[in-house]
C-alpha cells in the first residue's frame, strides 16, 4: 500500500494506491490516527491506485469518516475504480460517504 | 448527533435460542456506541427459573430487555408488535434466520411477518437475515425429508423472502447471499453487512496454552444439521491409531429443533471417558474452551449461513476442519478464512482431515493465524458503525420525506430510498399486497411447473 498526501487550501488528499485490505491496512490505520485530529478533518481518499478493498478497508475508512465528521469535517472519495465501486454498492456504504467521479469535486464540494 | 431509540428483536443469553450470541455481541457493542440514547431488547420468554440480566452499567448506553415471544409460539405477531408499539422506537432491527420463531411451519411464518408489519406501522425497519432459503440444503438440515414438503416448503421461503423484503433493507453477511436475493427478487433493498468477529482485538493463543492430551473440538447447538455421530466415529477411528492419546470436546446444547439429541449420545459414550460432553457453554467460559482447543471441527451436514463459530474459532487463531459442502469453501475462503477440508458423511475422510492438522504443527499455526488475521480485519464493533449508519439514512430520507423534499437518487441506484418509498410510510396498500401477489404467484408458477414434470414423468413410465 503505498501512500501520498497533498493538500489544496484547507483540504487534505491522501492518495492510495496498491491492495487495500486486511494485510495492506496498516499504514492507513497508522496516518488516520496521527494524522486526522491534528492534521485535518477535510479529507479526500483518492482511491484511483486502488483495485481491491475488503471489509477491513471498508471500516478504516468509515472510522476515518466518523472521525472527521466528529470534528465538523467530512471524509470525501474520489476515482472509485469499477471492483471497488461495487463493494460499495453491495455494502451500500455509498449512500453513508461522499462519493465523487473526480478529484476536484470531491475538493470543491467542501467549500470555504 | 443521533440519539437514538433502538427496538432490537433478538434471541439474548441466558435464552438459548439460535443467534443468541451473536445477539448478545451485537448488543455488548452497540451499548458503546455514542448516538444510541436507548436499546430494548424483544427477546424470547427464559424457562422458569431463568432470568435475564438487569443490572446497568454506567457509561454504556440503558439496556432494556422485554421477554415477549416464544419458539413455537402462534402469538408471537401480535406480542411483538404490541411491545413496539407502546416503545414508539426510532428503529427496529430483527436478529433473525428463517427458523428463528419456530421450527414448525406456521409458527415460524407467523415470526417471520412481524418485519413486515413493523415496517407497515410506521417504523423504520431492517432485518439482519442469517441465512437464505436459496441456500438451505433443507433435507441435510434436518427440516423435510419428503421432497413435496422440501418444495413447498421452499416455495414459502420464496414468499416469505418477498415479504422481508418489504422492510427498509435486509441485511446479509456473506456477498454471495446479495447477489442471489438481488438476482432472484430483483430487488435492492438489500444490503452486505459481514458477520464480524466478537472480540475487538482477541490474543492469538499460543501452542504451549494447548491442553494435554490435544482436544479436538466442536462448538455450537447440535441435532439438525450439526450432528456429532460421525465426528465421534473419526475420533473413535484416530484413537485406534498409534498416536498420544486425544480429547474430544462437543461443547454446547440441543438446537431448539432437536430436544434430547446430545443427551442420547453422551448415554452411548458413557464408557468413553475422554470424549467429553460441556453441556451449555457461559460467555465466560467461551474463551477457555477455543483455547485450549488443538482443532476446531465442524460436523455439519448442511450450512445455513456464514458460520458464528468459524469466526471465533479465527479470532483465537484455531486451526478449522470443516465439510466439503455446498458453497462452503468458497463463502469462508470470501470471509478471508482457511481450513481443512473433508468428505461429509464418511468418518474415515473426517478423521483423515484431523490427523493432517493434529499431525502438523506448522500447517496448524499456518491456518490458524490465517484465520486470526480474517477475524481481527472486520470486528463487529465496526459492522454495528455500519448499522448506525443506515439507520441514520433512514432516518434523514423519512425526514426529508416528511418535509416535503425529493428523495436523493444516487447514479446507478433505483432510488435513494431503498424500497422507492419514503421510511416510515405505511405501504400496505402498495408494495405489501403487491408483493404478497408476487409470492403467490411465484408459489402457483412452481406448483404448475411441478406438475408439469410430473406429468411428463408419468407420460415417460
Amino acid at each position: 500500500m503505498h501512500l501520498e498526501l497533498r493538500k489544496i487550501e484547507s483540504v487534505s488528499i491522501l492518495e492510495l494506491s496498491g491492495r487495500f485490505d486486511a494485510y495492506e491496512v496498516g499504514p492507513v490505520v497508522e496516518w488516520i490516527n496521527q494524522n486526522m485530529e491534528a492534521f485535518t478533518t477535510r479529507l479526500v481518499i483518492n482511491l484511483s491506485g486502488v483495485k481491491f478493498v475488503d471489509s477491513t478497508a471498508l471500516a478504516t475508512l468509515v472510522q476515518g469518516m466518523k472521525r472527521c465528521r466528529q470534528q465538523q469535517g467530512d471524509l470525501h472519495l474520489c476515482c472509485l475504480q469499477q471492483p471497488v465501486r461495487i463493494i460499495f454498492e453491495l455494502t451500500r456504504l455509498d449512500r453513508a460517504i461522499d462519493i465523487f467521479a473526480t478529484e476536484r469535486e470531491a475538493v470543491e464540494t467542501f467549500g470555504d | 448527533m443521533l440519539n437514538l431509540k433502538i427496538a432490537l428483536i433478538t434471541t439474548y443469553p441466558p435464552g438459548n435460542g439460535s443467534l443468541n450470541e451473536y445477539g448478545y455481541h451485537f448488543v455488548r457493542f452497540l451499548r458503546q456506541k455514542t448516538g444510541v440514547a436507548e436499546i430494548t431488547l424483544l427477546t424470547d420468554d427464559l424457562p422458569e427459573g431463568q432470568s435475564y440480566p438487569t443490572e446497568e452499567t454506567p457509561g454504556l448506553v440503558p439496556l432494556q430487555i422485554i421477554p415477549c415471544w416464544k419458539f413455537e409460539s402462534w402469538h408471537n405477531p401480535w406480542r411483538i408488535l404490541k411491545v413496539i408499539r407502546h416503545l414508539k422506537p426510532d428503529v427496529v432491527l430483527f436478529n433473525i434466520q428463517f427458523a428463528s420463531f419456530g421450527s414448525k411451519k406456521i409458527p415460524a411464518s407467523l415470526g417471520l411477518l412481524v418485519p413486515m408489519l413493523a415496517k407497515v406501522s410506521g417504523y423504520p425497519t431492517i432485518v439482519l437475515l442469517h441465512n437464505i432459503m436459496e441456500t438451505i440444503d433443507l433435507k441435510n438440515a434436518g427440516f423435510n425429508s419428503n421432497p413435496l414438503m422440501e418444495k413447498l416448503t421452499r416455495l414459502f421461503g420464496t414468499i416469505f423472502t418477498r415479504l422481508l423484503l418489504t422492510t427498509d433493507w435486509v441485511a446479509l453477511t456473506i456477498p454471495k447471499y446479495v447477489e442471489i436475493v438481488e438476482k432472484k427478487y430483483h430487488t435492492h433493498n438489500v444490503l452486505l453487512a459481514p458477520h464480524g468477529s466478537f472480540e475487538d482485538s482477541p490474543a492469538l493463543s499460543l501452542e504451549a496454552e494447548l491442553a494435554q492430551p490435544l482436544q479436538i473440538m466442536a462448538f455450537g447447538k447440535f441435532g439438525t444439521y450439526k450432528k456429532v455421530e460421525q465426528l465421534i466415529e473419526a475420533f473413535r477411528l484416530l484413537q485406534s491409531e498409534n498416536r498420544p492419546p486425544l480429547e474430544l470436546v462437543i461443547a454446547g446444547t440441543n438446537s431448539p429443533n432437536a430436544p434430547g439429541y446430545l443427551e442420547g449420545l453422551q448415554q452411548k459414550c458413557s464408557e468413553e471417558k475422554n470424549i467429553r460432553f460441556t453441556g451449555y457453554v457461559p460467555e465466560e467460559a467461551v474463551a477457555r474452551i477455543f483455547g485450549e482447543a488443538a482443532v476446531v471441527v465442524f460436523p455439519y451436514t448442511s450450512t445455513t449461513g456464514s458460520s458464528g463459530v468459524l469466526h471465533q474459532a479465527g479470532e483465537y487463531g484455531k486451526a478449522v476442519v470443516l465439510p466439503r459442502i455446498g458453497d462452503l469453501a468458497e463463502i469462508i475462503s470470501e470471509e478471508g478464512y482457511t481450513g481443512e477440508f473433508f468428505e461429509p458423511g464418511d468418518p474415515s475422510a473426517l478423521a483423515e482431515a484431523i490427523a493432517k492438522v493434529l499431525d502438523n504443527p506448522e500447517r496448524r499455526r499456518e491456518i490458524g493465524t490465517q484465520n486470526y488475521i480474517a477475524a481481527r480485519g472486520l470486528p463487529i464493533a465496526e459492522v454495528v458503525d455500519w448499522y448506525l449508519l443506515h439507520f441514520q439514512a433512514l432516518l434523514e430520507l423519512r425526514d426529508q420525506s416528511a418535509n416535503g423534499a425529493a428523495l436523493p437518487q444516487p447514479s446507478g441506484q433505483p432510488s435513494g430510498q431503498p424500497s422507492g418509498q419514503p421510511s416510515g410510510q405505511p405501504r400496505v396498500s402498495g408494495i405489501t399486497i403487491l408483493d404478497f401477489g408476487l409470492g403467490i404467484l411465484d408459489c402457483m408458477v412452481a406448483i404448475a411447473l411441478n406438475l408439469k414434470s410430473k406429468i411428463k414423468k408419468s407420460k415417460i413410465g
